[in-house]
């Protein structure tokens, strides 16, 4: 109890402005998108020898074709999703798209959550802005999350 | 890995024309559906669309059905094609692809084979193309047709009730949420809404509170993808829940224990029933235990408003009214009527009563409302892509490589994606 009252302290506490805060948001919610937390488990591996190709006798003719399509291909087909996306906004075409076929923000208030325990909220954290339930909530917070990493 | 075997009576197909396979390549960003259609039988396989590495196992790259061999998926990596529900990677595609068109899987005959392929709404152009390159000249597929996965689902929907003229499909998938109304079987692109929220961000989300409340499964999206299917549910009443949930002991209805599988005694995880559960006190067992209480019904309370995590994006019944609000207003009782809900997310408990309920609530009085929950939703899409290629008026739609090789890359205009 003692440390949670020292870090009230207001000459100690350091207080996030909302443009940090937003962008503390917009990086949690793009840390959402991801496929995988972990590291690929193949990456420090050293690169294998690749093996001969085997020759099919039907299709000899027809995959070697195939063959040189492929690195064509990797050439050209190796775009991300934010190329992608940028090339829509260039293209300007009547009518609905991508863009526009986005959902619209919500006309109902958003509902805040303890950061904790899930539970509904009616208090933010002063520091950084994550919202709390109860006095033991905001401990944990504190002593867990509160300002533990920069943005 | 799901099989369903369909014994169904396809007429062989009309005299000059050879090609009499089709393949039903449904594919969802996160599974494929696929099927070989002969004139005699038809099999369904859903397979995930990806690859996948594992840990222990170094040397290996699994892909798609693989992942049956793989003794212990803890930590599993995921190598998906898509990102954001776009395919950007072909290379793992095409993977994905020579192991299910190839040998060891359906062993297709390109010449003589039509595929239909789903893809999503408003695709980017230069995805088409690749698709189009790839049917065609990797491939070399007989005739392809590239539709999107709700219009096989209205498709599905219109021969089940023929004497409806609208219908509004909402599919809710592993990326995202797409809804769409469909009128006379032509989609109305004015009303198409696509809000970011699906699987994965459910799946996501559902790691991060567990890992930061309980036990660190950040890794594990396999394992905690399972969680949510099993335990997870839709509820009717969220405040009401959110009460009960914060009872202590026995009175608690919300809170479960699901027990985690450790991969050499227990396979699969599965949720304790409730009168194994022990209130107070641990348990003796070695199992390793999640208690899940609120997180059961806050994480897919998301897909109704994804404002609780801060997604400013309107939900799905609000997504809804406001789509059909922008169609002509003598259709919109009609759509009112024919609401149809797909894809994986629609199979939680309790899902299809929620959407009913909360379009009632926010749809004018004299309209009637009714939510059709379809018994496979993830199926759905597929079996009206079925219905599809047995139709006598596929060879219309489908462009067929000649068609292709003549005319290149304005062929898309037919498809209309």
């Amino acid at each position: 109890m003692v440390s949670v009252l020292r870090s009230q302290d207001p000459s100690q506490r350091r207080v996030l402005d909302s443009a940090t805060r937003q962008r503390r948001l917009t990086r949690q919610l793009e840390a959402l998108e991801k496929d995988n937390f972990q590291d690929d488990p193949h990456a420090s591996l050293p690169q294998l020898v690749k093996r001969l190709p085997q020759f099919d006798e039907n299709n000899e003719s027809g995959k070697r074709r195939k063959k040189t399509r492929g690195d064509h291909f990797k050439q050209r087909f190796r775009k991300n999703f934010q190329a992608l996306l940028e090339e829509e906004e260039l293209s300007v075409s009547e009518g609905p798209n991508y863009l526009t076929a986005c959902a619209e923000p919500s006309t109902l208030p958003q509902r805040h959550f303890c950061a904790v325990c899930g539970f509904p909220s009616n208090y933010t954290c002063v520091s950084c802005g994550a919202r709390y339930c109860c006095v033991r909530c905001l401990g944990t917070h504190h002593e867990t999350r509160c300002l533990k990493w920069t943005v | 890995m799901v099989l369903t075997r369909l014994r169904s009576d396809i007429a062989t197909r009309k005299s000059g024309k050879s090609f009499s396979l089709y393949i039903v390549n449904n594919i969802h960003t996160n599974t494929s559906l696929v099927s070989y259609l002969t004139s005699d039988s038809c099999f369904l396989s859903v397979i995930p669309n990806c690859q996948f590495r594992s840990k222990t196992l170094r040397l290996k790259t699994f892909t798609a059905n693989q992942l049956d061999e793989i003794k212990d998926p803890s930590g599993l990596f995921y190598i998906l094609p898509f990102q954001k529900g776009y395919l950007v990677n072909w290379d793992v595609q095409r993977k994905v692809w020579d192991h299910l068109f190839g040998k060891e899987m359906f062993k297709v005959d390109f010449a003589d084979t039509s595929v239909v392929i789903t893809e999503p709404y408003f695709n980017f152009m230069s995805i088409q193309e690749s698709m189009n390159e790839i049917l065609f000249e990797e491939y070399q597929f007989q005739a392809a047709l590239r539709i999107n996965a709700g219009s096989l689902s209205a498709h599905r929907y219109f021969q089940e009730n023929n004497s409806e003229l609208c219908c509004i499909v909402v599919d809710s998938g592993f990326s995202f949420t797409h809804i769409a109304p469909y009128c006379r079987g032509r989609k109305m692109k004015d009303g198409i809404c696509r809000i970011n929220v699906g699987g994965k961000l459910l799946t996501n989300h559902l790691k991060e509170i567990i890992s930061y409340r309980q036990l660190h499964v950040m890794d594990e999206t396999h394992v905690i993808n399972q969680v949510k299917e099993d335990v997870c549910y839709v509820s009717q009443d969220f405040y009401n829940d959110m009460e009960i949930a914060q009872l202590k002991g026995e009175e608690n209805m919300v809170m479960r224990d699901y027990v985690l599988p450790d991969f050499s005694s227990i396979k699969k995880g599965f949720c304790k029933p409730r009168e194994e559960m022990n209130f107070t006190g641990k348990y003796k067992t070695g199992e390793q235990i999640l208690r899940l209480n609120n997180e059961r019904f806050a994480v897919p309370e998301m897909l109704f408003h994804p404002s609780d995590i801060g997604i400013q994006e309107m939900g799905i019944p609000e997504a809804l009214v406001n789509s059909i609000n922008k169609m002509p207003e003598e259709m919109q009782p009609h759509f009112y009527k024919n609401i149809v809900l797909t894809g994986g997310n629609a199979l939680f408990p309790g899902f299809r009563d929620r959407v009913y309920k909360e379009v009632r609530a926010l749809a004018p009085a004299e309209f009637q409302v009714s939510v059709v929950l379809p018994q496979n939703p993830i199926c759905y899409a597929w079996e009206g892509g079925k219905l599809l290629a047995e139709n006598p008026d596929f060879e219309e739609m489908v462009v067929t490589r000649e068609d292709y090789e003549e005319n290149g890359h304005c062929i898309y205009e037919k498809f209309d994606i």
